[in-house]
């Protein structure tokens, strides 16, 4: 089997470096996406984010990448990952700083998680906090519980029934898994958490372009 | 269930070896006294074996950042080698440090008196990469004579002219994401963390709080979580020197029957 071309979305947000390494650590070919054209050859890509809600979905909008990341993903059908803000941004809208229009591939909304003294609840969260899988999802079970490594302190909630694969719960549940036929969003970072990470990508990488 | 933290702080100076100049692992004791461990890659390479949550490196020559190549280049080597999440400080003074250390691999991004001089470096951090990756690191040191826990700069050798609750409440209500308590008396002694200071700075913020300094034995480990309600503890000198690894803390911590994670 020749080795797959996983695109990762350079748009000068966040840590794509990480992004890389995991993915040419699980056996995939990693490609920067700087220019439109450079999402030609992979047969996946993938979205990262890091940092503040506007500021990523200016800098997406200004890269000039988004209609070629539309034409492989929404047409072409070529499975797409976003991680933490990159996941945020296929919401409808978010509420951070503001309210902001996103993407809208995957539904729901982004809102604030709120700290609670009483109950321990303090945001950021921050840490590896066990992701509940509603369905099964690759080299995951129905039912199994995993732990993942989180930092942020906004987080989807009501996305479309059925697209909920996996839910967290800091305060209130938000979803930490969507998939939305060949999308895919998480909320954690794949990249950062060890071995359950590398198992979270080989799942994305084995979905296959819708026809 | 969020999990506790057990986080390796590596700290890092830089050293000629031949002709080249490298970033090696060191660990304190006081802030002054140094003795070198050895590479930092290898032996992070260890900890993430050993499961440990998180890593904390701390450059203790904090020169600039921008110009610190052996530094960079470090942190490079360190993010691509392991997949664990980073957090860098020492030496970082304005927002493209920030920039430069998060492309290099970093996930989070340590402040310490960069955010006493300018407190509006951490607010002007959160907003451009959110608090998630602002951690403001505080040193502090009992001071006898004024009955006061104050904060310290510049290893620990300068009076910032602040008490360490009131400099931690205005961090994290400037936007810090984390507030990471180091108490410089206790570095590298292993005579146990500071619990009131830790409890007394949790009780006071929001955010999650790193406690550091002191921890000589596991139980300091559960101590730090129970007692001071810390999220994380970190520790240098405990990792480095002793015959303990985060493994064996992870079982002790698990029971007493904090939550942790257990498995990769």
């Amino acid at each position: 089997m020749s080795a797959l071309t996983v695109g990762i979305v350079n748009y000068r947000s966040g840590n794509i470096r990480s992004v890389v390494n995991a993915v040419e650590s699980v056996g995939a070919r990693a490609r920067l996406v700087s220019e439109p054209g450079d999402t030609d050859a992979c047969s996946h890509l993938i979205l990262p984010g890091v940092g503040a809600f506007g500021f990523c979905a200016e800098k997406l909008t200004r890269s000039g990448l988004l209609p070629a990341i539309e034409q492989s993903v929404l047409i072409e059908g070529k499975p797409l990952l976003g991680i933490c803000v990159g996941m945020q941004l296929m919401a409808d809208f978010s509420e951070e700083l503001g309210r902001h229009a996103g993407l809208g591939w995957v539904g729901g909304m982004v809102t604030g998680l709120h700290h609670d003294a009483e109950r321990g609840i303090r945001v950021p969260h921050v840490g590896w906090d066990d992701v509940l899988f509603k369905q099964s999802l690759g080299l995951f079970a129905e039912g199994e519980s995993v732990d993942f490594y989180f930092d942020h302190s906004f987080a989807l909630q009501g996305a479309a029934l059925g697209h909920e694969v996996g839910t967290c719960h800091h305060g209130r549940d938000f979803s930490a898994i969507v998939r939305r036929g060949n999308i895919l969003a998480v909320q954690f970072h794949p990249e950062k958490s060890q071995t359950a990470g590398m198992r979270l990508i080989e799942s994305f990488l084995a979905m296959q372009p819708n026809a | 269930m969020l999990k506790r933290r057990i986080i390796p702080k590596l700290l890092i100076k830089e050293k000629a070896y031949d002709a080249a100049t490298r970033a090696i692992l060191v660990v304190t004791k006081n802030y002054d006294q140094v003795s070198d461990v050895g590479d930092p890659i290898s032996q992070a390479k260890i900890y993430e074996a050993q499961l440990a949550d998180e890593l904390i490196v701390l450059n203790i020559d904090s020169r600039p950042v921008a110009t610190d190549v052996p530094l960079l280049n470090m942190i490079e080597r360190l993010a691509s080698e392991t997949f664990m999440p980073l957090a860098v400080g020492g030496g970082v003074t304005q927002l493209d440090d920030f920039a430069l250390l998060l492309e290099r691999g970093a996930d989070k991004v340590s402040i310490n008196a960069a955010a006493v001089h300018d407190p509006s470096l951490i607010s002007r951090a959160a907003e451009r990469f959110g608090s998630q990756c602002v951690i403001v690191s505080i040193d502090f040191r009992r001071d006898a004579v004024r009955q006061l826990d104050v904060v310290m700069t510049h290893h620990a050798a300068r009076d910032a002219g602040a008490e360490v609750v009131d400099w931690a409440r205005r961090a994290a209500d400037s936007g810090a994401g984390e507030i990471l308590l180091t108490d410089a008396d206790r570095d590298g002694t292993g005579v146990g963390l500071n619990l009131a200071v830790g409890k007394a700075v949790s009780a006071a913020v929001d955010v999650p709080v790193i406690l550091s300094g002191g921890c000589g034995v596991a139980q300091h480990f559960v101590d730090g979580f129970l007692v001071a309600g810390a999220e994380g503890v970190a520790a240098g000198t405990f990792f480095c020197f002793r015959d303990q690894n985060p493994m064996q803390t992870r079982a002790h911590v698990r029971s007493a029957g904090i939550p942790i994670r257990l498995q990769t």
